[in-house]
C-alpha cells in the first residue's frame, strides 16, 4: 500500500484555494465567525466589580469567573466542565453530525477570518492562483505584502488577547506600550500567535486531516439517523454538462451538471459526490454553491443537501433514539451534579498538619497535648471570622487560637497558625481520630471539618 | 471546467504526517497534564523541594513544567510512531509464502 519512502518523502500537499461562495451556509458561517471571535476578542475587556470579570490569574493561583473566585481546590469542577463539554460533543455529534468542525471549532472559525483578509489582500479564488503562478512584480509584493501584514497584526492581536485571559488585560496594554511587559508573557503572547498565523494561515485543512484526533473518531457517534451532508445520488446522476435550454429528460441526464463547484469551494478540498469523507467538516459550502446552480438551472435546490442516511433510502429518520437517550441523560445528570455542588459549595479551606516530629508531650497536670499546624483558607472576597473547634475525645480542649478559639482572615486569605490540643491523660491513650472544625461567625452552615490524628501513651 | 488544482489534492508525505501529528497531540496532552500537574502542585513549593536558593517564581515555574511535559509526551509519541512505522513486516509475507 505505501509507496517507497524515497518516492513520498518530498511530497508536499498541493495548495487548497478554497473558492468564496455566497449562501444561507455562508452566513451561518460568517455569523458564528463573528459571534465566537467577537467573544473571544471582547470577554477580557468586560469588568465586573472592579475587576476583571473572566481573569485566571495563574500568578496569583485564583480564577475569577464573574462573581466566583475558584482555588486549585476547585479543580474538580473544571475537571467536570471538561467532561461535560466532551459529553456535549458527542451528543451533538451523533445528533447533528460535524456541526463543531464546520462551524464553531477555533481552527475553523480563525482560517475563516484568515481566509477573508486573503480574498481582500489577493482576490478570489482565480485572482489567487493567477498570482501564485506570477513572477514576483510590484503587485505581487503589494498584496503578498499587505496579505502578512494583515496576518500577523491579527495573530499578534490575538496572542495579545490569549494572555489577557492569564493577565489583567488592561494593564497589559499599558505595559506594552511601555515596554515593561514581562518576558514570559511576551513568550507566551508571541506563542499563540505564531500558532493561530500558522494554524489558520498555513495549515488550514490539514490540521483536520491529520492532526485532529475528533476527526478521526467522530464517526463512532454516527449512525444513520444523524444529520451529514450529501449529494443526492439518485437524482444527480448520470451527471453531465448541458445547455440551460437541454430537457435533461430527453438528453437522458440526472441534476448534476457536473460543473465542479461543489469541489472548489470545498476548504478540505474533496469532492462531495464520492460520498460522505472524513475529511469533510461539514461547513456546507458545498449546499451553497450546488444551490447557487440549480437556481440558475431551474432545477429544485436540494442536490446537495442535510440530510440523513436513513432519508437518502427513503427511510424514517428518528431523532429520539437510545443513543440520544444515554448521552442526554448523562450529561443531564452531570449537569445537575456540577450545579448543586457549585451553588452549595462551602467558601472555606481547611488543612490540619500534624507535628511530625514529636509524638505528644506530657504538661504538668496530667494533661497530654499534641500540636498541629492548622490553615484556614478564605475563599470569599470578604474578610470573615471564623470558630475553630476541636472534637472526638472526652474534655479535649485547644491553645494557641486566641481569644473564644476565633480566627480573622482577609478576603482571598491564608492563615497558617499552630495550634495545640489538649487531652486528660485518663482519656487519651494511643492513636485516636479527632475532628478539628472551621465554622464562620456571619453564617453557621458555612463551616467544614477535618480528620487528624490525636496521639498518648500506650498503656 | 475542472481545475487541476483539485484532483487528488495530494497529502502530506507520511513523515510530514508523523512530526506533525506527534507534536501536536503531546501539546495538546501536556496542556491537559500541566493544568492538573499545577492544580494540584504550586510551583513555588516545588522549587524549594530542589534547591531552597532556587527562587523562579510561578511563571517560570508554570513555563518549565509545560515544556517538560511537552518534551516528555513528544518523546513518548515520537519513539511509539517510529516503533510502529518502522515495525518489520516479515510475519505477514511468512504467511503469504
Amino acid at each position: 500500500m505505501n509507496k517507497p519512502q524515497s518516492a513520498s518523502m518530498y511530497e508536499s500537499a498541493k495548495k487548497i484555494y478554497p473558492r468564496e461562495i455566497g449562501g444561507r451556509f455562508a452566513n451561518l458561517s460568517k455569523i458564528a465567525t463573528v459571534t465566537l471571535l467577537g467573544l473571544f476578542y471582547a470577554v477580557p475587556w468586560l469588568n465586573w466589580d472592579e475587576r476583571q470579570a473572566i481573569l485566571f490569574d495563574l500568578p496569583a493561583r485564583k480564577f475569577y469567573l464573574v462573581g466566583l473566585t475558584l482555588w486549585p481546590q476547585d479543580f474538580p469542577y473544571l475537571a467536570l466542565l471538561l467532561i461535560i463539554a466532551a459529553l456535549s460533543l458527542f451528543f451533538f455529534t451523533a445528533l447533528a453530525g460535524r456541526l463543531w468542525c464546520g462551524f464553531a471549532c477555533p481552527q475553523t472559525v480563525w482560517t475563516e477570518i484568515f481566509i477573508w483578509m486573503e480574498q481582500w489582500t489577493e482576490g478570489t479564488r482565480s485572482q489567487r492562483m493567477k498570482l501564485d503562478k506570477a513572477p514576483w512584480s510590484w503587485n505581487k509584493l503589494r498584496r503578498k505584502g499587505s496579505k502578512q501584514f494583515l496576518w500577523i497584526t491579527f495573530s499578534m492581536w490575538t496572542g495579545f488577547t490569549f494572555v489577557g485571559y492569564f493577565t489583567p488585560v488592561r494593564e497589559l496594554g499599558t505595559e506594552i506600550i511601555a515596554w515593561t511587559i514581562s518576558g514570559w508573557t511576551l513568550f507566551w503572547g508571541l506563542f499563540y500567535g505564531f500558532a493561530t498565523y500558522g494554524n489558520a494561515g498555513y495549515m488550514r485543512e490539514q490540521v483536520c486531516k491529520y492532526m485532529c484526533p475528533y476527526a478521526r473518531f467522530q464517526s463512532a457517534m454516527f449512525d444513520k439517523d444523524t444529520l451529514i451532508i450529501s449529494y443526492d445520488e439518485n437524482r444527480g446522476e448520470p451527471r453531465g454538462g448541458r445547455k440551460r435550454s437541454v430537457d435533461r429528460n430527453e438528453a437522458g441526464l440526472g441534476d448534476c451538471i457536473d460543473c465542479h463547484l461543489c469541489v472548489q469551494v470545498c476548504p478540505t478540498g474533496i469532492d462531495i459526490r464520492e460520498g460522505l469523507q472524513y475529511e469533510c467538516i461539514a461547513c456546507a459550502a458545498c449546499i451553497d454553491a450546488c444551490d447557487s446552480i440549480m437556481d440558475k438551472m431551474d432545477y429544485p435546490r436540494g442536490l446537495v443537501r442535510y440530510t440523513t442516511e436513513h432519508a437518502v433510502h427513503s427511510e424514517t429518520t428518528h431523532v429520539l433514539r437510545p443513543r440520544m437517550f444515554v448521552y442526554g441523560t448523562l450529561l443531564l445528570v452531570l449537569i445537575a451534579g456540577l450545579v448543586t455542588s457549585m451553588a452549595t459549595r462551602t467558601p472555606i479551606i481547611l488543612d490540619v498538619i500534624r507535628d511530625r516530629n514529636s509524638l505528644y508531650r506530657e504538661l504538668p497536670g496530667d494533661v497530654i497535648e499534641n500540636i498541629y499546624t492548622i490553615k484556614v483558607i478564605n475563599q470569599s472576597d470578604q474578610a470573615r471570622s471564623f470558630v475553630v473547634g476541636v472534637s472526638g475525645v472526652d474534655g479535649i480542649s485547644l491553645d494557641g487560637v486566641g481569644d473564644g478559639n476565633i480566627v480573622h482572615v482577609d478576603g482571598g486569605g491564608v492563615l497558617s497558625l499552630p495550634v495545640r490540643a489538649r487531652v486528660h491523660r485518663d482519656n487519651a491513650y494511643g492513636i485516636m481520630v479527632i475532628q478539628f472544625s472551621v465554622t464562620a461567625t456571619d453564617d453557621e452552615s458555612d463551616s467544614i471539618h477535618e480528620d487528624s490524628r490525636f496521639l498518648g501513651p500506650t498503656p | 471546467m475542472i481545475s487541476e488544482e483539485y484532483r487528488g489534492a495530494k497529502q502530506w508525505s507520511r513523515d510530514k504526517q508523523a512530526v506533525f501529528t506527534v507534536v501536536w497531540i503531546s501539546f495538546l496532552v501536556a496542556a491537559v497534564g500541566t493544568m492538573v500537574f499545577f492544580a494540584l502542585f504550586d510551583p513555588v513549593d516545588l522549587t524549594g523541594i530542589f534547591d531552597d536558593d532556587l527562587d523562579i517564581g510561578r511563571d517560570a515555574g508554570y513555563a518549565a513544567g509545560f515544556f517538560f511535559f511537552w518534551v516528555l509526551c513528544a518523546l513518548c509519541s515520537g519513539v511509539t510512531a517510529y516503533l510502529v512505522r518502522t515495525a518489520p513486516k516479515r510475519d505477514a509475507k511468512h504467511r503469504e509464502q
